[in-house]
């Protein structure tokens, strides 16, 4: 009976959701919570919300009742099936329980043993295939109308009801099978074809007018019910065109933007740092904004995660607005080192001295190789040799050397190329790149 | 160092130049910038004027932007290339130097692969344009720190792979990787010399080999790299 109550009932769109807060047992529930007893008498039918089974058959109503009442199932599914007799009103009653009545609390999603998709299936075959024989038992016969207008129509009804369950029910269970649902819409177009055709060669048979409205409105009724069956995947179908569109829309229009102001906007940037020279503050300036534009031009680009490179290039973009110097910032092999390790901090210590003591243009040089990561500041000032540096200085000697060495790596101070400037060289085995990230 | 190149600039003989860039300012803005020994003889704004002018005047160098607005630049290259593509058969004394403001490797290799001698940004002083236009001029390749870079990503230097033989197209030499290593930490070529104990003329040697294997190398990897890094 579930499922024949289940069947007639398919077409109600969404009963699944548990709407409302169980209405019929809302009394109960808020009594006994109010009276405190709740936890005390958990098991009182009387007290107890009704609830749908989690695994259940059909759709759970049968056996959340017959729980609830404390009655066997099959009384409660034959006393739907008689009171449906009485005008439907077992019929509604169920689809009324299945509206309102939530599922039994849990985790797990509800699994349903029965295979309701086919059961309508099978009852759209049963009111349909007499109809279709009916009709065509002989040449120029039609049937009155009365004799097959109701049964097409349930049949009908119950194809497109296999559709909907097995598209809005049935896909979230996967015990189902990937093709179900694809299998139910081809049984359930081929019904609702066969009876169209049907129907088509009896208009063309019908000899009064109400077999003329009949047919044409059953055939009809059959079209629309394939339109309802594949409604959901042209829905679908049409949204992700939709998204899709949209989504091309914004690149397009984000690439446009790009465009322009990369024509526009950056050659204008690097015309003032051109003219206003190098180190000048209008031409750090336009640099800073250049790299503001940049980041958000190709913000798609970058990696999120924070290596040594992207900081170092912040790093140097950040000294650049205090200080009159530029950093060329090149990195070569991946980058696996992060951006907190000692290695990081060294580095930055070295451009900031950079930034303070030489300004103009420094190179950074980052390569990471399977051996070892190596960092190089190089800048052009007026040079600096560590032997000339009071004791008490801990800049260079601890923040760059001393720290180097204690991580296991090794850190070097000397004077740049034909003896222009200072190359600070930092080295770090890649065996303890690892460790260091675990740490940092 | 800066001032004894300036003076050697002033002892070259005057190189005539093309400027191609579709914007007028920085036109006119690099042309008062570039050094006396450099004479401007045309200028261009797209495609098809720059195609034109170039195989009109033969100028020694065409300072070529990156990215030029043309009317059939095709799907996948850029407007710097196309001109070197169309106008290099036309005048084999013509060297092309790229200019861009973008920094995408995709770009930059793009148009080296096509057949410029070398890359400098846009934001470069007058006096290192000038410097490169010389450079240029006389048969070497110019290297910016950032394309020196991408070079030893793109040829697996960074891993180790290793030329064996002199003429292989598709890694650079040990000595090639020294020399790249240090321009991409900033130094000058005299400075990679003395770094180096070799000669100026064969750093530049080892440069315009590098250079060459950017153009001919079949390596995949050149463009997966430069698809991958945007940011040269």
């Amino acid at each position: 009976m579930e499922t024949s109550g289940a069947a007639r009932a398919a077409d109600a769109p969404g009963p699944d959701v548990p709407a409302g807060s169980g209405v019929p047992a809302a009394g109960a529930g808020s009594t006994a919570s109010a009276d405190g007893t709740a936890e005390a008498a958990p098991t009182l039918p009387s007290e107890r919300r009704m609830t749908r089974p989690r695994a259940c058959v059909a759709t759970g109503v049968s056996a959340g009742l017959a729980e609830h009442l404390g009655w066997p199932v099959w009384i409660v599914r034959t006393a739907f099936i008689v009171a449906s007799l009485a005008a439907g009103a077992g019929l509604l009653l169920y689809l009324w329980l299945w509206a309102l009545t939530p599922w039994a609390p849990g985790d797990e999603r509800p699994s349903r043993s029965a295979p309701v998709a086919w059961i309508l299936i099978a009852a759209s075959t049963v009111c349909l295939v007499p109809v279709w024989l009916t009709q065509a038992s002989g040449p120029g016969y039609v049937a009155a109308v009365g004799t097959w207008f109701g049964p097409t129509l349930a049949g009908i009804g119950a194809a497109v009801a296999a559709g909907a369950w097995a598209t809005f029910i049935d896909r979230a269970e996967s015990i189902r099978g990937p093709r179900h649902e694809l299998t139910i819409r081809i049984a359930a177009t081929a019904m609702l074809s066969v009876t169209v055709l049907v129907f088509v060669v009896v208009l063309g048979q019908s000899t009064t007018t109400t077999k003329t409205f009949g047919a044409a409105f059953t055939a009809l009724a059959a079209l629309v019910g394939i339109a309802l069956v594949f409604a959901p995947t042209l829905i679908a179908q049409w949204r992700d065109l939709t998204a899709e569109r949209t989504r091309r829309i914004r690149e397009e229009e984000r690439s446009e933007i790009a465009a322009h102001l990369h024509d526009s906007v950056l050659q204008t940037l690097a015309l003032i740092q051109n003219r206003a020279g190098a180190t000048s503050e209008v031409a750090r300036i336009a640099r800073a904004q250049e790299r503001e534009l940049r980041d958000w031009l190709f913000a798609g680009d970058a990696p999120l995660d924070s290596n040594l490179a992207t900081d170092l290039r912040d790093y140097g973009g950040a000294l650049e607005i205090d200080y009159p110097v530029t950093f060329d910032v090149v990195v070569v092999g991946e980058s696996r080192e992060r951006a907190s390790g000692e290695l990081a901090a060294a580095a930055r210590e070295a451009m900031l001295n950079a930034a303070r003591h030489a300004g103009g243009e420094v190179s950074v040089y980052v390569e990471s190789s399977p051996e070892s990561v190596e960092v190089f500041v190089r800048d052009r000032g007026p040079g600096f040799a560590l032997a000339d540096v009071p004791g008490d200085r801990l800049g260079v000697r601890q923040s760059i050397i001393g720290r180097m060495r204690r991580v296991g790596g090794s850190g070097e101070v000397r004077p740049g190329a034909g003896g222009v400037g200072t190359e600070v060289r930092l080295r770090y085995p890649a065996e303890r790149v690892g460790s260091e990230n675990g740490r940092g | 160092m800066a001032e004894a190149s300036d003076r050697a600039l002033e002892a070259r003989p005057t190189v005539r130049v093309v400027v191609v860039d579709d914007h007028s300012i920085f036109r006119s803005g690099l042309k008062a910038d570039l050094a006396d020994s450099i004479e401007v003889v045309g200028e261009a704004h797209d495609v098809e004027s720059a195609v034109r002018v170039v195989t009109d005047v033969a100028p020694d160098v065409v300072l070529l932007d990156v990215h030029l607005p043309g009317l059939a630049v095709p799907a996948g290259t850029t407007g710097g290339a196309e001109v070197i593509r169309r106008a290099a058969p036309s005048v084999p004394g013509t060297r092309f130097l790229a200019l861009s403001v973008s920094d995408k490797a995709e770009d930059v290799v793009g148009v080296i692969r096509a057949g410029a001698r070398g890359y400098i940004t846009k934001g470069s002083s007058g006096a290192d344009v000038s410097r490169a236009v010389h450079a240029v001029a006389g048969g070497d390749a110019v290297f910016s720190p950032k394309l020196a870079g991408f070079v030893l990503d793109a040829f697996g230097a960074a891993v180790g792979e290793t030329a064996a033989a002199s003429d292989e197209l598709d890694r650079l030499s040990a000595r090639e990787q020294e020399v790249m290593r240090l321009i991409a930490r900033g130094y000058a070529y005299k400075e990679v010399a003395a770094e180096l104990f070799i000669s100026t003329k064969t750093v530049e040697t080892h440069v315009s080999a590098v250079l060459r294997k950017l153009q001919l190398s079949s390596r995949h990897e050149l463009t997966a790299w430069a698809n991958a890094r945007r940011l040269l």
